[in-house]
């Protein structure tokens, strides 16, 4: 099982090698091009280790390890108790709130306080794009995108895998989920957790279908379900490795809208993946896998 | 409280309705199947296969001078095939003014569940299959797997079997 384990391990080094390098690709240097008008033949033969020399990516990643090394990381381990079922703020109460209930005194003082003058200016100044006319769906920018911020990480045979803490909507331990039929691979089915229903997938299914083998599969031990933000889905998880502060230079952010969204970035110096939780819950409830298939 | 809420209340209470159903095994999941639909439940008769037939028909029976159709639940679902027990029962149900049986794994009990108490299923996958369930309940601590029995087959499928 260890040997089975190690391979996986070195697959899923691999795997998030290709991810790095695979969107470095653009930026590359000009002989890099070069490379890339090659005949097929050549290009496959052409080791990882030149192509990842080439990318600037590294350059920035060595950078960020020497400054890390002479400022060492803030990061602080949490204990996994604090995550166990993380209370779930929901804002339903304050919307039985009516403005019947509010006094006359603090309506006016309400009303004295709304600004309502800019808002006719910049209506009447809009720009009408194609974007705003619809057909293009804004990202909502991350609310970890600025500062540090704390990620959790986990474990899927051999894959780590990293969530923002401010997406994580609680872990629970892995019980019975009820298949049910027809539904994709990667749905393990339907968990129920103090009469809630989650559903449950199968992280590895996802994230590596195609290197999911039989004694990839029977080798996995899912401990813990990882719960997307205030959604229905968890993710299954053999092992919590931490949770680690991070500096935003500590990540390789892909804003930019590529073809996986539920890539958030890359941390570097642990060469995993940071999960965009909200695109990702879009993609699972479409009943898409990884590829978006 | 006053007249306005008690009669919103009881509005509440006339839409969440409660309905019926008989569960049945499948492997070790819990199905349920509208107790109006379901007739009778045989124990486990030899099923007569039919040459040509389509794969979901496992053969017929003969049901008091009737002719009836079983369906193999288990293929239509996607899961194995399994031995006949002694707890394999035949559920003789009426679905899309038919009358068929299915083929399951033993049946449980009828429960009752408010509409309330019956949530859809994640609508995940394009399967065929996946378009069975009705909907799930969390029935002590189980997931009971609630089935539309007019969508197992396809309407071509029903007016297949219609010719047996």
């Amino acid at each position: 099982m260890s040997k089975s384990l190690a391979a996986s391990k070195k697959l899923m080094q691999s795997y998030l090698s290709e991810l790095l390098n695979e969107d470095v690709e653009p930026k590359l240097a000009p002989q890099a091009k070069e490379s890339s008008v090659l005949p097929v033949k050549e290009k496959q033969a052409q080791p990882l280790e030149s192509l990842l020399n080439n990318a600037s990516l590294l350059q920035v990643a060595q950078e960020v390890e020497e400054a890390v090394q002479t400022r060492p990381l803030s990061s602080a381990k949490a204990s996994n108790k604090d995550l166990f079922e993380k209370p779930q703020v929901k804002t339903k109460h304050v919307k039985t709130i009516h403005n019947d209930a509010i006094s006359p005194s603090i309506k006016s003082k309400a009303a004295t306080k709304e600004p309502n003058v800019d808002v006719s200016v910049k209506k009447a100044d809009e720009i009408k794009t194609r974007k705003s006319l619809g057909g293009f769906t804004e990202s909502k920018p991350l609310s970890y995108r600025q500062g540090d911020f704390q990620a959790m990480f986990f474990e899927v045979a051999g894959l780590i895998i990293a969530v923002p803490l401010v997406e994580l909507g609680g872990i629970h331990s892995n019980n019975k989920a009820t298949p049910l039929m027809g539904k994709p691979d990667w749905f393990k089915g339907v968990m129920l957790h103090r009469d809630e229903k989650i559903n449950v997938v199968d992280t590895a299914l996802w994230v590596m279908p195609e290197k999911c083998d039989q004694a990839l599969l029977s080798a996995l031990n899912y401990q813990y379900i990882i719960m997307l933000n205030n959604s229905e889905w968890g993710l299954s998880a053999e092992k919590l490795i931490d949770t680690v502060t991070l500096k935003q230079e500590d990540v390789k952010w892909l804003d930019t809208p590529n073809k996986r969204p539920w890539l958030a970035g890359l941390v570097k110096n642990r060469m995993c993946a940071l999960l965009d939780v909200d695109s990702l819950i879009k993609l699972l409830e479409k009943g898409a896998n990884i590829k978006q298939d | 409280m006053s007249d306005e809420r008690r009669n919103a209340s009881e509005r509440v209470d006339i839409n969440d309705e409660v309905l019926q159903w008989v569960t049945f095994k499948l492997d070790s999941e819990t199905y349920g199947i509208n107790v109006m639909q379901v007739q009778e439940v045989l124990r486990y008769t030899e099923i007569a296969p039919v040459p040509g037939a389509p794969v979901y028909v496992m053969g017929i029976i003969n049901l008091r001078g009737n002719v009836v159709t079983v369906i193999d639940t288990r293929a239509r679902f996607g899961l194995e095939s399994a031995g006949i027990t002694d707890n394999t029962r035949i559920v003789i149900i009426e679905a899309d003014s038919q009358v068929i049986g299915i083929l399951v794994d033993s049946v449980a009990e009828v429960v009752y569940l408010r509409a309330s108490e019956i949530d859809v299923a994640p609508n995940v996958g394009n399967d065929e299959s996946a378009k069975f369930i009705q909907g799930v309940s969390n029935r002590e601590g189980e997931l009971l797997i609630l089935v539309d029995l007019n969508k197992l087959l396809s309407d071509d499928e029903w007016d297949e079997l219609k010719q047996f």
